[in-house]
């Protein structure tokens, strides 16, 4: 098997590492760089646990992800999205609204809100629902997250009005 | 009871920062230096079959494997992942028949992945390849996935001592004839104006908490086995495993992890046994055992899936003459809860209606499917999705509104609870039902549903339910809790209550500080500590805030009377006339001759021999309050749940428009924690109503474990959620409050399954109730 | 398996096309091509094997969506779901396709698995396979000896096979322009919202007012490719779709098709209802303008 030299830019931060070619970003993220905020949930894609945003914005599941085909890519994990003790307002809001149980998808759910917040900062219901697919969570029923997403989507318009 | 300061706030969760960022620990996010990893191999050849031969020669040799382990290599002694046992007597285990029928790796496959060797190697990868080198041949067994066929007086025996595969039916000497109930059914069935009955299927539902199940283990220098699990019962699992590996108690170090959710899964132990028993064969290394999504279906308890009989008797008035029921459950491999689900399926049943007579039979057979044990509800879903629909079926019937029935027949304070002699303590099912029929629109939507064509059809049902609060006095109840005062007059309270997530340690919190009077942020709790932490059974049967939380007010009341009587002493007043404000005491009234808490505990700490006295000017001894606490009633809470659905007669498909949850919950310590439970939990009871079951072909291997084919309602499946907390506080529970964990999930069973009755006019007797079921059923019409 | 682990197996990163297709043409069946890579990872995790993975991730330039009202639709192999779900021209012109692409997976595989990757998996469930059946077209394969064009009719030729020589890559996707009058549609069944379809149907149909010119439609989940209903389509063809047409319709789906039992689903309700569904997406083609 072999191996790649990749440059990932994560949270702002650069990291060079030699990986196999089979090495998950996952596994790059939480054991080589014990970066452990990105879950493994389900391996295959579709619990949403593992997700990361990708140069910025865009939300993938780093469990079905090789590492070395990320070359060069900029990678925001939740942890990232504290800036200098400050949470995101996506953050506060999970917080505020109770969203939060047992907390193992989470940051998946905070990465993709705020994904989905950046490309359409005032979703309605039924977009944060359809939105939210890909990202499972077996506490809340989604009731309180989906009221969570929407006080982001107000915390933000507020802030940038 | 409205001056309370932090009981009855929606305080923020403690937990909540540490989980958006990520930072919050789980099991699997720990590295130790030089750690180990485990592999456990598994049989995914057959179902039921004997190893015949097992050569682990070749894995042994390969590069970077530290050890492998068969059968023989491990601890011979039997055990049983679940930790039920251990709350009974032992003279009561033997009445009731419980066994330890598992080992750590098998030579008697029972089930589709069972656990046949061990791999321990320097890397994850490693020991996963080694395990492909591992050499077995299996002697196939037939494969019996229910208990109609493991049953057969020519089955293969899956332990002694259970003929017939009959793991478990209510025992003879507590239970005459096998049943539980009252009165005589046959006679009563005579006064039956008409009778309702089905055979009900309910289906193998997973919990599918979103974290996997990962452990650490390592036997130290000091010959302390150390084991790093997510269990919900610590102290249950340290006192299981300690026998288990003949290990005393203070040489077990049990760390208690985050839980990445529960739900019933991880009531008692998973894989603690085999990561311990790897430990122990590699002396100071830690190893992980990382379980993969895939096995979290194969290794860990499912609800019971099984046929669920049941016949209702009616007089034309409505009077419930007589129910007579019996739920055979397909046990799975194991034993496990065997006795637990079988017992309280009709348990549930018995405390919900007034009966004139019931007569209960629970029989549980071992089967080649992956176990069963605890999930959230506990027996109480599938007496859910029979009974419910039957009185729904019945209201038909005599044309009587399913709620007006339901406010008549409930059973009310005072009347037999689910474990006979002891009355129920309070009840506010009418209130539950009366404000959500009101915030579903019950009497408009039934009328307009009333009579419907075409494809598209509506309909609104409403399910009830009664469940528990601790399992007293059927199981032991008992946390111990101890609250410390600093110098700095704040407060650490130690126990061994975990928190699925649900906030238990937030609220426990809250408990803390109101009965200290304290401020919430005055108190730490130390919940992670199980060498400081006293006895607590664990969390199971909807017990954690009653039972703990009755434990903490017990040991705050202790530590806040010490501080009193001190500062009484200061004050030259009686303890009982004292009051604490913004933690100044001071006699009721008299605000202006106070002493400041801060004074008190500090001198109890700093407490110096006065040079010119030789003596103490104040009162030495750090303070420190504490509770052996075991409740003295199980304050059963009720709930009610109002659902309406839209079924496409054509094809089947059902959407969940809107839902109503409304629980009778005594007194919400923290309302928006209670929601949530109330959320998650129809979410789940919307699931086994709808989606989720598991598969398997004819020899015994699971279709869906993986989220591909095992469903679970998704962001858009689920509706707008309404949740109603009705406060009638119980004379026991802490501040009034009784659980509201579990209950939660099982009305929402109910009322689906009676929504869709009410839509298409026909029900469905076997769970989940998917489309193809729908039309079948309509074609049959 | 183990989806915590992937196996063994060298990853190449060409550059080019040429590379590329020289290192297929070195490796043959014991390469696989990858662009987003999802399928493969899932598919390794639980047991397939290949010795080399050949990543598109270092070719610049494959990840265009182009539409021209004269030539159509061209989606190249590193065109990921999500880029056809923000395209307005995908949206108005080939309805089915965008209503395929937003229902497929989820938010985090539409934005790294590609079209052409989904008609490669030649999946009997593959919702966009499903689409791309009834809009037509071709798909350009390229190979060391040049390229070469095949229609979506040829295409699929068993589950898991296409038309795709083990040492040529698909390049693109073509659609052909939108004529006067033209309608498209997707929709399917699931058990829940996120899943793969138990059925899943797409209607392409020129409309001259109420009367149907052409018909094209396809149906997944009903044989171990997707297939095309053609009898039903030459009822379609000519005919005035009145509701009587439909119900006409509705009987006739469940001879074409001999679907079987699954995990998702049973035959006999796949049977029942596949008729139902073909007359959802050709209301709903019509109904829009």
């Amino acid at each position: 098997m072999n191996n790649h030299d990749i440059t990932l830019k994560i949270n702002g931060e650069e990291h060079k590492v030699t990986v196999p070619a089979n090495r998950l970003l996952l596994d790059v993220l939480r054991e080589d760089l014990q970066m452990t905020e990105t879950k493994y949930g389900c391996g295959t894609g579709e619990c949403g646990a593992c997700t990361v945003l990708v140069e910025g914005n865009k939300n993938i599941c780093s469990c079905v992800t090789l590492a070395a085909t990320m070359d060069g890519r900029e990678i925001t994990t939740a942890a990232g999205l504290e800036k200098d003790g400050e949470l995101h307002p996506v953050q506060e809001a999970f917080i505020d609204e109770f969203a939060v149980q047992c907390g193992y998808c989470i940051p998946g759910m905070v990465l993709k809100t705020v994904s989905m917040l950046t490309e359409n900062p005032n979703p309605t219901e039924e977009e944060i629902r359809h939105g939210l697919e890909g990202n499972m969570c077996r506490c809340t029923g989604y009731t309180k997250i989906v009221k969570a997403v929407q006080k982001a989507s107000q915390i933000m318009a507020g802030s940038e009005s | 009871m409205s001056n309370f300061k932090t009981v009855g706030k929606s305080e923020r969760k403690l937990d909540a920062r540490g989980k958006v960022t990520g930072k919050t620990i789980y099991v699997d996010d720990l590295q130790m230096p030089g750690m180990l990893y485990g592999k456990v191999v598994r049989c995914y050849e057959h179902a039921h079959a004997r190893v015949k031969k097992l050569d682990l020669s070749k894995a042994a040799a390969y590069p970077g494997v530290i050890k492998v382990l068969g059968p023989e290599d491990v601890t011979q002694k039997e055990y049983n992942n679940s930790v039920i046992p251990l709350m009974v007597p032992e003279e009561m285990q033997q009445v009731l028949g419980d066994i330890d029928d598992q080992k750590i790796f098998t030579k008697h496959v029972k089930h589709y992945g069972d656990a046949i060797a061990g791999i321990i190697a320097t890397s994850a990868e490693i020991a996963e390849k080694a395990a492909e080198k591992v050499i077995v041949e299996y002697e196939p067994l037939p494969v019996y996935l229910t208990s109609e066929e493991s049953r057969q007086p020519d089955a293969v025996q899956f332990v002694e001592g259970k003929p017939g595969n009959l793991a478990f039916e209510l025992p003879e000497p507590v239970f005459p004839n096998n049943t539980m109930g009252w009165g005589d059914v046959d006679d009563a069935f005579e006064e039956a104006d008409f009778i309702v009955e089905d055979e009900f299927y309910v289906p193998k539902q997973k919990q599918c908490q979103m974290e996997p199940n990962t452990y650490i283990a390592m036997y130290d220098e000091e010959e302390r086995l150390h084991c790093w699990t997510s269990t919900q019962m610590p102290k249950s699992v340290q006192r299981t495993l300690s026998k288990l590996f003949e290990v005393p108690m203070h040489k077990f170090k049990l760390h208690t992890a985050t839980i990445g959710g529960g739900f019933g899964a991880r009531l008692g132990m998973i894989l603690e046994p085999e990561v311990c028993a790897m430990a122990l064969a590699v002396p100071g290394r830690h190893i992980k055992l990382q379980s993969p999504r895939e096995e979290d279906w194969l290794t860990s308890p499912s609800r019971h899936p099984g046929r669920y009989w049941m016949k209702i008797g009616f007089k034309n008035d409505g009077t419930p003459v007589a129910c007579d029921a019996k739920f055979v459950s397909y046990k799975g491999g194991y034993y496990l809860d065997g006795s637990g689900v079988a017992y309280t399926t009709g348990g549930w049943l018995s405390a919900m209606y007034k009966w004139g007579a019931l007569r209960y039979k629970g029989e549980t057979y071992f089967t080649n499917q992956p176990i069963c044990g605890a999930f959230r509800g506990y027996g109480n879903p599938q007496t859910n999705f029979a009974m419910e629909q039957l009185v729904d079926r019945a209201c038909n019937k005599l044309d009587i509104d399913p709620v007006e029935w339901r406010k008549r027949w409930h059973k009310d304070v005072g009347d037999d609870g689910w474990c006979a002699g002891v009355p129920l303590s309070s009840c506010a099912l009418d209130e539950c039902l009366d404000r959500g029929a009101e915030a579903i629109g019950w009497k408009d939507k039934r009328a307009k549903y009333a009579k419907q064509s075409g494809t598209i059809r509506r309909g609104v049902g409403v399910g009830v339910m009664t469940h528990t609060s601790g399992a007293s006095p059927m199981l032991l109840e008992h946390t111990v809790s101890t609250v410390k005062l600093n110098e700095d007059a704040t407060a650490v309270v130690t126990l061994a209550c975990t928190d699925m997530g649900q906030g238990s340690h937030t609220t426990l919190r809250q408990v803390a500080a109101e009965t200290l009077g304290f401020p919430v942020e005055d108190v730490y709790m130390n919940v992670d500590d199980m060498d400081a932490a006293g006895y607590d059974i664990g969390a199971h049967a909807s017990r954690t805030l009653y039972v703990g939380g009755g434990s903490v007010k017990a040991a705050c009341e202790d530590a806040k009377r010490q501080l009193f009587e001190r500062a009484a002493g200061i004050l030259e007043a009686n303890p009982d006339d004292l009051v604490m404000e913004d933690k100044n005491i001071f006699v009721k009234g008299s605000p202006d001759k106070s002493v400041a808490a801060e004074e008190i505990t500090k001198a109890g700490v700093y407490n110096f021999l006065n040079p010119e006295t030789g003596g103490r000017d104040k009162e030495p001894g750090q303070i420190q309050g504490y509770s052996s606490y075991f409740p003295a009633h199980n304050s059963p809470p009720f709930g009610a749940c109002f659902a309406e659905v839209e079924v496409n007669t054509e094809t089947g498909e059902v959407k969940i428009l809107e839902a109503v949850n409304a629980t009778d919950i005594g007194k919400a310590i923290n309302p928006a924690i209670a929601e949530g439970q109330l959320d998650g939990g129809a979410h789940q009871g919307f699931g086994f109503a709808l989606t989720e079951e598991m598969y398997f072909d004819k020899d015994g291997k699971c279709l869906n474990n993986s989220f591909t084919d095992y469903k679970m309602l998704g962001a858009s499946d689920m509706p707008k959620m309404t949740d109603i907390l009705v406060e009638n506080p119980d004379p026991y529970g802490p501040f009034g409050a009784k659980s509201v964990g579990e209950g939660g999930l099982v009305s929402p069973i109910g009322a689906i399954a009676n929504a869709i009755y009410n839509a298409i006019d026909v029900q469905i007797t076997e769970a989940p109730i998917t489309s193809e079921k729908i039309v079948n059923a309509l074609k049959n019409l | 398996m183990n989806t915590r682990i992937m196996p063994e197996f060298d990853l190449l990163l060409p550059e080019t096309v040429e590379q590329a297709v020289s290192l297929l043409d070195k490796y043959q069946d014991k390469a696989s091509i990858i662009s987003g890579g999802t399928d493969v990872c899932v598919a390794m995790k639980s047991g397939y094997r290949t010795d080399f993975l050949i990543s598109l991730a270092k070719i610049s330039g494959l990840d265009y969506l182009e539409y021209d009202p004269s030539t159509g639709l061209r989606i190249g192999a590193k065109t990921t779901i999500s880029q056809v779900l923000s395209s307005a021209d995908v949206k108005t012109y080939y309805p089915a396709l965008w209503q395929a692409a937003s229902i497929f997976a989820t938010p985090q595989l539409r934005n790294t698995a590609t079209v052409i990757g989904n008609l490669l998996r030649a999946s009997p469930a593959g919702d966009c396979i499903c689409a791309v059946y009834a809009l037509g077209g071709n798909i350009v394969l390229q190979g060391a000896e040049g390229q070469r064009e095949v229609s979506v009719d040829e295409f699929w030729l068993a589950y898991g096979v296409t038309a795709r020589k083990v040492d040529e890559i698909a390049i693109e996707l073509n659609l052909p322009a939108p004529v006067k009058g033209n309608r498209s549609s997707f929709k399917r069944l699931t058990r829940t919202n996120e899943d793969l379809a138990k059925l899943n149907a797409a209607a392409h149909l020129e409309m001259d007012g109420k009367k149907c010119k052409q018909a094209r439609l396809s149906i997944g989940c009903v044989a171990a490719i997707p297939m095309r209903l053609e009898k039903t389509e030459a009822l379609l063809k000519g005919a005035e779709i009145t509701d009587d047409l439909l119900e006409k319709i509705v009987t006739n789906v469940g001879n074409e098709i001999s679907p079987i039992d699954d995990v998702r689903s049973t035959a006999e309700y796949r049977n029942q209802v596949a008729g139902v569904l073909i007359k959802r997406v050709i209301t709903q083609a019509c109904c829009k303008s």
